[in-house]
């Protein structure tokens, strides 16, 4: 996993994710939009074919003063949690 | 020729019921539905697989 | 953020299952599908030494039946992504050549199924083989993927409303996957898919219920229903830490 900013203010930050792709993605930014402090995540994905960017680019942008890369931070510890919920809850029904 | 190893599809593995599907439904005279039903290949795509398919290593090998 | 999940299966069996999976995102639930049919590592042939080959098939085309094989995947751990496992096949003609004949140099790593026919030798052909065997992800080649035919639906909830009026024509009413009534789980193939059947001469209402999923997961023998869900569950975990890493450097 490669990252690299693109775009960065004090409550916006625009960052490339390399190799990932909707699988991850997806749940991530799902994660960042449950956060307090995220006014708006997304995030986005050119195909393959394309030519141009290929790889997602993550956009964040939080209100406050929070720093939107510690919201990112946090939101990936939100993946964390989710992945351990579940998975305790079907090794529970198993 | 021979048949398929998985459906082309979906992917689930074809080939595994093909001697006996060939055995009972080709061969033998049962009802091919019935056959497919109880080898567990439930979805059409896979039952097209077995159903549709021709042997042809006997028609080639003369060439070889 | 707490997260409250739960779990309850339907159908279980080996190589197929039925879960319902409460208190789920439709972004999650997509996404923990995605990684099993994408991004759960398997093993399969990739490359094959031909010693002899004197049957009617080309190498090439060998090499494609062997590949698409599913062979039993290691646990967690034991191997890592490229790591590779040699299998051997000999089988001399008048015969057929299973999957089963292949012999693997690791007990870990064996056939997951072994009546599945590579090819058919006449009087005199052989096939003398080695293969080596990688773990590589579903999304590198198709023979890669541990899932099949992975999907969910939501799950359905029936009400029995009312009465039909007395001259409507019955309609059929088909709903597939498992609905849930009176609080009770039923398999829409155990009424053949058509709620008319079940409650003839009523007015029914469906609908979703809201972050319920039933996960239909088949596998193709590389491992269980049970070891796919976790495995998957376990790569976006694993992405998830790599990026919390990533980002506190």
């Amino acid at each position: 996993m490669e990252l690299r900013v693109t775009e960065s203010s004090e409550n916006e930050l625009s960052i490339e994710i390399a190799g990932e792709d909707h699988t991850f993605m997806n749940v991530l930014k799902g994660a960042l939009l449950e956060h307090e402090d995220v006014s708006a995540a997304t995030y986005d994905v050119n195909p393959e074919q394309s030519g141009g960017q290929t790889e997602p680019i993550l956009t964040i942008k939080t209100e406050g003063d929070v720093d939107p890369l510690e919201a990112l931070e946090e939101g990936a510890a939100g993946v964390r949690t989710k992945t351990t919920a579940f998975r305790e809850a079907f090794e529970a029904a198993v | 020729m021979m048949v398929p190893v998985r459906c082309f599809t979906c992917g689930n593995v074809v080939g595994e019921h093909w001697e006996e599907f060939d055995e009972r439904a080709n061969q033998g005279d049962e009802d091919p539905q019935k056959v497919l039903d109880e080898l567990g290949v439930d979805r059409y795509c896979c039952r097209r697989m077995l159903v549709s398919h021709t042997d042809l290593v006997d028609v080639v090998s003369p060439y070889q | 953020m707490s997260e409250e999940y739960d779990v309850e299966f339907v159908e279980r069996g080996d190589r197929e299952a039925r879960f319902l999976v409460r208190g789920i995102t439709p972004g999650f639930a997509n996404g923990i599908r995605r990684a099993m049919v994408a991004d759960v590592p398997t093993m399969a042939i990739d490359t094959v030494r031909f010693i002899e080959n004197s049957s009617v098939m080309f190498d090439e085309q060998l090499a494609l039946r062997l590949g698409l094989v599913p062979l039993t995947t290691p646990p967690e751990g034991e191997f890592v992504e490229d790591d590779t496992v040699t299998l051997s096949i000999d089988v001399e003609g008048p015969a057929t050549a299973y999957s089963g004949d292949l012999v693997s140099s690791d007990s870990l790593v064996e056939p997951a199924d072994e009546n599945v026919p590579i090819i058919e030798l006449k009087d005199g052909q052989r096939l003398e083989a080695e293969a080596d065997a990688r773990l590589e992800r579903g999304k590198d080649h198709a023979k890669h993927q541990g899932g099949v035919a992975v999907g969910y639906r939501h799950l359905q909830r029936v009400e029995v409303v009312d009465d039909l009026p007395e001259f409507q024509e019955p309609e059929s009413q088909i709903v597939r996957g498992v609905v849930e009534e009176n609080g009770e789980l039923v398999p829409t193939s155990e009424f053949d898919h058509d709620l008319s059947t079940r409650h003839p001469g009523k007015e029914i209402r469906l609908e979703d219920v809201p972050n319920a999923f039933v996960f239909h997961v088949e596998t193709d023998g590389s491992f269980s229903v049970e070891e796919l869900v976790t495995r998957a569950v376990d790569s976006i975990e694993a992405r998830a830490t790599e990026l919390e890493d990533a980002v506190q450097l």
